[in-house]
């Protein structure tokens, strides 16, 4: 025990001073007082959160929703290369493949948090309502995270203490990487699943006219994969700039940025016939909710949020060649499409409960609520990310997650250098 | 190349599989939810509004009988708008929908129908998501935002609690008193002839504007008042169909009242 007490005081002793060791107490800083305020939330109940019976779902299901939403660059990724051939991208998968394992384990937290009863977590796996699309999620969720799990096995196994200490482990682990193909399949299908449903949690309910469009789902999907495309180019190439432990081929991001950029104008096109047909004819309680996101007190999130800053401006970045080429600037489009996916999302579930609409008979009345999180919903919520870049960072230090040269050996694809043409 | 092959043949082999599966389970789903609700009693409430003072008895007992929170209400009297200067008031408990989209949503399946129609809350299935009270129109639920421990007001002076009350952590509603409908017909009594198997807020109502009774039964009070006088339920084009029907309030009732 002394010795244990006397290693770590020595290990943070010798890393304080440098940058590894002031982000690490950093991020220390937030998780304890994420555990202060989660420890809190479990003790007191969910009554010290600023939730109420109107606004049932806040800042934690955003969290929730985003950790999703961003980690669907590991499907659509590995879809690309392990079904689309696109196999000179394995290294980017790869990438994804770990923000991905982190954000369902983020989104995992939050929703311990958020429900109830988080003593009853495992209720929802053994009784079933298949008629629910939160049983639809709650089990693809399930199902993709052991997915994310086999697939990831290959990176955990690069960890050195592991090689070291148990070798045949290590070995079994990176094996896995033979399945990759099949994963690929299964998560392809799992993740288009909920992905889609999860806006089709919204999107089924007819109390509340805002959300009561088939296009939810659709909108959920296209940007969950924009967001996540997005956030592991934004991760891998912020690693390379800050830790010599990351190594990307700038060609490759370059060229995936450029092709997220066309899908940013496909995402474009379906948020502008959804915001076009919101626009006509008055029916209560749906143009009051939109009202609120375009001109009331979501509007200033919903103009720079999602629309400005979120979708047209980074679309602009990546589609033009020395914003693109320029990683200043790439860096930022990458930053602005995760912000306007994270505030999309915040958006669309807060606009359904803000204006609320009477059921008393005669002439529609609307009244308005307001939500702010709480200081105890903000102290775990921001736990829950930093969490997630403890791990990333964890993740690119000892296991060269974000590493462009090694993936090439690892999945028998063709070597590719920087510059170098390459023929799949 | 003939690995991708593979692969890709697999993916049409497995999304076949999976479709069928996916068939499959709709096809149980839909035998199940055709089912539902089609007992032999059919309960409904009828709620003259135009007898309606809003002197707030009926939420009273419910608080009382249901050891309710004073935080929570199951039974809302809402001030409904006013004709030739009289409030008209609006009392609203759960509605027992017979297509409930709090029912619909549970991913767990706590709340769920009865034969008779009530629509049920399982208080320890439930996980506390809150979908149910997301989904409903009606906004009749409540969420125990925190365990009610203390002692309840309205008891002794408005009834006896006759449930158990509901833990920190899920969401409460009106549940017709299905406590109070089982154990009268369990001794041979009538729900809405007999006060001790009629939900207690229409036990209650000292002006008598709560009906009770099985609209499977022509001759009951609840099928006599709705074929005499003209009805309407709440957000009826949301197509939930509710149990709870209000008798709006006309200008020569109110003369006669």
């Amino acid at each position: 025990m002394k010795l244990l007490f006397k290693t770590i005081r020595e290990t943070v002793r010798d890393n304080i001073r440098t940058p590894w060791g002031i982000w690490l107490a950093v991020l220390s800083s937030f998780l304890l007082m994420a555990l202060i305020a989660g420890l809190s939330v479990f003790w007191f109940g969910l009554s010290i959160t600023n939730l109420t019976d109107l606004v049932p779902w806040g800042l934690w299901i955003t969290i929730d929703l985003s950790s999703i939403a961003v980690s669907a660059g590991a499907f659509s990724l590995c879809a690309g290369v392990y079904l689309f051939g696109l196999k000179r991208y394995a290294p980017i998968a790869r990438t994804a493949t770990f923000v991905g394992l982190i954000g369902y384990t983020m989104a995992m937290l939050a929703l311990i948090l958020d429900i109830g009863r988080p003593d009853r977590f495992w209720k929802s796996l053994v009784y079933w309502n298949t008629h629910s699309l939160l049983w639809e999620v709650t089990m693809c969720v399930m199902l993709y995270l052991t997915v994310l799990l086999f697939e990831t096995m290959p990176i955990l196994a690069s960890f050195e203490w592991l090689r070291k200490k148990y070798p045949r482990i290590a070995e079994k682990m990176e094996s896995v990487h033979h399945y990759a193909p099949v994963l690929a399949i299964i998560g392809l299908g799992l993740s288009s699943l909920h992905q889609s449903s999860l806006g089709a949690v919204y999107g089924v309910i007819k109390a509340r006219p805002i959300w009561y469009k088939p296009e939810m789902a659709v909108m959920f999907m296209f940007s969950a994969i924009v967001g996540g495309i997005a956030l592991t180019l934004l991760a891998s190439m912020l690693s390379a700039r800050l830790t010599p432990k990351a190594k990307v081929n700038d060609m490759l991001v370059e060229r995936v940025a450029q092709f997220l950029g066309y899908m940013m104008i496909g995402y474009l096109y379906f948020r502008l016939w959804d915001w076009l047909a919101q626009t006509y004819t008055y029916e209560p309680g749906r143009t009051e909710a939109f009202e609120l996101l375009t001109k009331g007190t979501l509007s200033f999130n919903f103009w720079f949020g999602e629309i400005i800053f979120g979708a047209l401006l980074p679309t602009f970045i990546l589609l033009y060649k020395p914003t693109r080429l320029s990683p200043f600037w790439r860096m930022l489009g990458l930053a602005m499409i995760v912000g306007g996916v994270i505030a999309f999302r915040f958006d669309t579930n807060l606009v359904g409960f803000l204006a609320v609409i009477s059921y008393l008979p005669g002439k529609a009345m609307i009244s308005y609520t307001h939500y702010t999180p709480s200081l105890v919903e903000w102290a775990s919520g921001l736990g829950i990310i930093a969490y997630g870049l403890l791990a990333f960072s964890i993740g690119v230090k000892y296991l060269r997650v974000v590493d462009h040269r090694i993936t090439s050996e690892e999945h028998e694809t063709v070597n590719v250098t920087s510059g170098e043409a390459v023929q799949a | 190349m003939t690995e991708n092959n593979v692969s890709r043949r697999d993916f049409i082999k497995l999304s076949a599989v999976g479709l069928a599966v996916a068939a499959g389970v709709r096809t149980i789903t839909k035998v199940e939810a055709s089912e539902g609700a089609k007992g032999e009693h059919q309960w409904v409430m009828v709620i003259d509004q135009s007898k309606c003072t809003g002197c707030n008895q009926c939420n009273q007992v419910c608080h009382a009988h249901n050891d309710i929170n004073p935080d929570l209400e199951w039974n809302k009297v809402l001030n409904a708008g006013e004709i030739d200067g009289k409030i008209v008031y609006l009392p609203r408990p759960c509605m027992q929908c017979e297509h409930a989209p709090c029912v619909e949503v549970c991913p767990v399946g706590a709340s769920y129908y009865r034969d008779d129609g009530i629509v049920m809350m399982d208080y320890d299935k439930c996980i506390g998501c809150r979908y149910c009270m997301v989904a409903c129109p009606y906004d009749a639920r409540s969420f125990n935002w925190e365990a009610f421990t203390g002692e309840n007001p309205a008891v002794p002076e408005w009834g006896e609690p006759e449930v158990e009350r509901r833990p920190r952590g899920v969401p409460e509603k009106c549940s017709f008193c299905y406590n109070r409908i089982d154990r009268g017909m369990a001794v041979g009594l009538v729900p809405g002839v007999d006060a001790e198997a009629t939900p207690a807020c229409c036990v209650a109502c000292p002006t008598g504007a709560r009906a009770f009774g099985d609209l499977n039964d022509p001759n009951s009070n609840v099928s006599q008042i709705l074929r005499q006088h003209p009805s309407y339920r709440l957000r009826e084009n949301l197509g939930t169909n509710p149990r709870v029907y209000y008798l709006p309030v006309t200008d020569n009732r109110i003369v006669e009242g």
